[in-house]
């Protein structure tokens, strides 16, 4: 082991202030008892209170959660084929189908897709939104569950299968129970970027299809209240307790991802 | 069951539709629609006539030769690229003696730092940048501070919002984890004998680095670039909230041509030369890192 | 992940709403949220807002089929475009009694004759609202558009104006600044419009649609180019801050832009009737009257005037008299070749 390098700890720590510094202003503001939100007035919980009687924003938080649930729900199942069909077999078109979308710019997907929503002659609203969505998840599912699969020994469901299980059960009971860390992270990963989405979303969404951060960038852009910072705060908490829970539930997944 | 074609198409087929019809497909109505024109009101005109009965294309060129006329849009991808470059380059400087701290500190901590790292990624990118847009207003502490100590040596305040300083900061601050955590991945796997035997044979510090780990980063640095750089080359939030008056990147003009010019053929034409870029620079990047590989 | 599936039921289980809905898409802060709650209460149904910040963005959203509008409030141009693309419906005059409230002056107008489609709702100049001690400071007196584009004036508050970020409305005051019309589409005309915006720029803090009326609250914005309704919140935020400076706006000589903005019905809107209903309680006089006191917004509405806070009825730039009215101009509907010359002129102010 090498000693330890003074030079190295100092700037490395000056990254990490970095980080945090602006999220802890977020949660200092968020209690800051002015409107204009400027400069320290004094302690207040009022825009706590604000909004959880914020409609729109209750009901954008509600539209986010619906859309990251199912999306992440079908791009799991479509990203775990994917991610095993990539690991058993040498296929070229997936595979270039599945990266590219995680390889461009946000931007590009959400125009295009509005594009085609649009000539197709779809309504935009949450439909829109979710195939959005489950477009560009796939591909994170299926790079996390390759990347497990190429750890598990293939030997294992060849054995079962000599001993007589059948296909289905030699996936239920090897190969799906192997697979799941993976699947997890994967879906971890596709719920956690679905909700936070916010590009491609502000593209494909319509009528009545606010999510919470269109909702934020919109409250951002016109600057006018700390409940801005109250939202952000309490998103924050949300994340970190999922991923806590997670980490607890699963060390797996966070070991070697 | 390796074998069995039905067992690779139930497998490969689902995702392969899925993907086709939502990302292939619109991939390539974009490339049709630069050769549309626009709708009086929007959108996108009928790409046929009916015209004595028989059909005719009404397709054109118009929206290619809109990219070439002027020098404005090379000017625009120059400077968005600019900006995904400077932006790559802080993110490198300010990652790598992260990563490197990660990689070189005891197994029990390395879980945590590295959680450290990828947890205010998870708050939401929007909050992010009103964190620095509160820190960068004019009442904020941070401009006050600067602007007092500016005042002692005699120079006149600055103004740190809508500024091309607070574009970058923000820039970097959002996609540093991209360039972290690939870096980490790398610096990992490194032998660390090798520094111990060169230490043996004498090598300071630097020359250590220099010869030994630095060389054997390179490919981790490629991954992080590519990811940090393109998704830089095609914000447009940043520059929208933080911006000013010269902050514009290619990312604005085509969220324009869609959302307020109503020009979807040129917005096309532009995001077209966006795909093709961002492309580029990934077969560029794969093919530096094979070939680092190889040696 | 339990946790958020706990989170994602709990959600689930809190009663849905069962009555209707009216989807409105309106011009940020442009509503009084009073007169929304009464008319709530009064239909039992839930009034459903989403917002927008700029004609372009309005017409671009609406026509990439964001249909399930039941209200839309577009400007005069918009309406006009609107109406030429097929997209609205004819309202049913006969559901709107209190449509005799109207005054007759703001009726029958070009952009859709006789009222067939549309109906107006509110108006607003697009003006210069500033910081009248910073200002008084640096001697300068805000009387035209000089204060934005000359670069003399400029010199002294460097970094502390923005202008709006729309091109109609950036050109139209470069336009009137100039002694045209702010609706020439002259190429020339709108290039010498450019040269103005260009040798402003450099003076300019950022080009600023939405957060205006915070920036001049605060303070760090000492001029800024925008709406009169947001000039007026932004005059009353800084008095209830008890700031050490007021905050004023003033029309300038040369003209503005008036915008008149109007209730439609999207074709495919979904509840009509509804919105039929929200139409004719907005035109009640003490409901309109509701949307110029909360807002600040100039009132179409005659028998509105009676229940108008009588200091914001004395300003002109909010109530324009017949003098004022005649050098004010509204914006009319752009062809899709005006809009490319413009868009180009305009990415080329950007990126200078």
């Amino acid at each position: 082991m090498q000693k330890k390098n003074v030079l190295l700890w100092v700037s490395a720590g000056l990254v990490y202030l970095f980080l945090y510094l602006p999220l802890v202003i977020v949660v200092v503001f968020s209690f800051n008892d002015s409107r204009l939100n400027a400069e320290w007035v004094g302690f207040t919980w009022k825009w706590y209170g604000k909004l959880f009687h914020n409609r729109e924003m209750l009901g954008a938080a509600m539209n986010s959660l619906i859309i990251a649930t199912v999306s992440t729900g079908t791009a799991t199942i479509l990203g775990t084929l994917a991610g095993m069909a990539m690991n058993q077999y040498r296929l070229r078109l997936l595979p270039l189908l599945v990266l590219s979308p995680i390889a461009m710019p946000d931007i590009l997907m959400g125009v295009s897709l509005l594009l085609f929503f649009i000539m197709v002659n779809m309504t935009l609203g949450l439909l829109s939104i979710m195939l959005a969505h489950i477009t560009f998840c796939i591909g994170f599912v299926a790079l996390a569950v390759q990347a497990r699969m190429s750890s598990m020994d293939p030997a294992l469901v060849e054995a079962a299968r000599d001993l007589g299980a059948s296909p289905w059960r030699c996936f239920r009971e090897i190969t799906l129970p192997l697979l799941l860390p993976g699947i997890l992270a994967g879906a971890l990963m596709a719920f956690t970027l679905s909700i936070d989405d916010f590009v491609i979303t502000f593209f494909t969404a319509g009528v009545g299809s606010s999510t919470l951060p269109l909702q934020i960038y919109s409250m951002v852009k016109i600057a006018v209240t700390p409940e801005v910072n109250a939202v952000s705060t309490l998103l924050m908490l949300l994340t970190l307790v999922v991923i806590t829970g997670a980490s607890r539930l699963y060390p797996a997944i966070f070991r070697g991802e | 069951m390796q074998g069995k074609a039905w067992y690779k198409y139930l497998l490969s087929l689902p995702p392969m539709a899925y993907l086709l019809i939502f990302f292939a497909a619109p991939t390539f109505l974009m490339f049709f629609a630069t050769f549309r024109y626009a709708g009086e009101y929007g959108g996108l005109a009928p790409w046929y006539l009916h015209e004595g009965g028989r059909l005719t294309l009404d397709l054109t060129l118009e929206n290619w030769q809109r990219l070439l006329e002027t020098d404005i849009y090379l000017r625009l991808f120059l400077k968005s690229i600019g900006y995904a470059v400077t932006t790559t380059l802080l993110c490198m400087i300010m990652g790598y003696p992260l990563a490197l701290m990660i990689a070189r500190s005891g197994h029990k901590n390395r879980d945590l730092l590295l959680l450290l790292v990828i947890l205010p990624f998870w708050s939401n990118f929007l909050v992010r940048i009103y964190a620095w847009m509160i820190i960068f207003s004019p009442a904020g502490a941070l401009t006050r501070m600067l602007n007092g100590a500016l005042e002692l040596v005699g120079a006149g305040p600055v103004t740190l919002m809508y500024s091309p300083t607070a574009m970058l900061v923000c820039l970097v601050y959002v996609h540093l984890p991209f360039m972290v955590l690939p870096l980490y991945a790398n610096l990992e796997k490194h032998d660390l004998d090798l520094l111990d035997a060169a230490q043996d044979l004498g090598a300071g510090k630097w020359r250590r680095f220099w010869l030994i780990t630095w060389p054997l980063s390179l490919s981790g640095i490629t991954a992080g670039s590519i990811l940090v750089f393109i998704p830089v080359l095609g914000m447009f939030a940043i520059p929208d909230l933080l911006g000013g008056t010269n902050g514009i990147m290619i990312g604005n003009v085509i969220k324009q041509q869609f959302m307020e010019s109503r020009d979807w053929p040129f917005g096309s034409v532009l995001s077209m030369v966006l795909t093709v870029t961002a492309v580029a620079v990934v077969l560029l990047g794969s093919r530096l890192g094979r070939r680092r590989e190889g040696r | 992940m339990k946790s958020l599936l706990g989170l994602l039921l709990l959600l689930l289980a809190t009663p849905v709403f069962a009555g209707e809905e009216l989807h409105i898409f309106n011009w940020n802060d442009y509503m009084s949220e009073e007169v929304v709650a009464g008319f709530e209460k009064n239909c039992n149904c839930k009034v459903v807002q989403d917002y927008y910040s700029g004609t372009e963005e309005m017409m671009a959203k609406l026509l990439a089929g964001a249909s399930g509008y039941d209200l839309v409030v577009p400007t005069q141009n918009a309406v006009q475009a609107l109406i030429q693309q097929g997209f609205l419906e004819k309202l049913d005059k006969g559901a709107l009694p209190n449509i005799k409230n109207l005054d007759p002056g703001f009726l029958n107008r070009s952009y859709d004759p006789g009222n067939v489609y549309s109906l107006p709702y509110a108006y607003t100049t697009t003006l210069i609202g500033f910081n009248e001690h910073r200002l008084q400071e640096q001697g300068i007196k805000p009387i035209s558009w000089a204060v934005i584009f000359d670069p003399q004036i400029l010199e002294k508050i460097k970094g502390k104006v923005t202008v709006m970020d729309d091109a109609d409305e950036l050109f139209g005051a470069a336009l009137k600044y100039l002694g045209y019309s702010v609706n020439d589409v002259d190429e020339k005309h709108l290039r010498e419009a450019q040269q103005v915006i260009m040798k402003a720029k450099p003076y300019w803090a950022a080009f600023n649609s939405s957060s205006y009326i915070k920036e001049l609250t605060v303070g760090s914005v000492w001029v800024a180019h925008g709406y009169s309704s947001d000039m007026v919140q932004a005059r009353n935020d800084a008095l209830e801050a008890k700031r050490d400076f007021t905050v004023n706006f003033i029309l300038p000589k040369e003209g503005a832009v008036l915008a008149l903005d109007n209730v439609v019905i999207p074709k495919e809107a979904k509840n009509k009737k509804l919105a039929l209903q929200f139409i004719d309680f907005l035109m009640d006089g003490k409901n309109a009257a509701g949307l110029s006191n909360d807002v600040g917004a100039g009132n179409p509405n005659a028998a509105a005037l009676p229940f108008i806070n009588p200091e914001l009825k004395q300003l002109t730039a909010i109530f324009p008299d017949q003098k004022v009215l005649a050098t004010l101009e509204t914006l009319e509907a752009t062809s899709a070749k005006v809009r490319r010359l413009k868009n180009k002129l305009w990415t080329e102010i950007k990126l200078k």
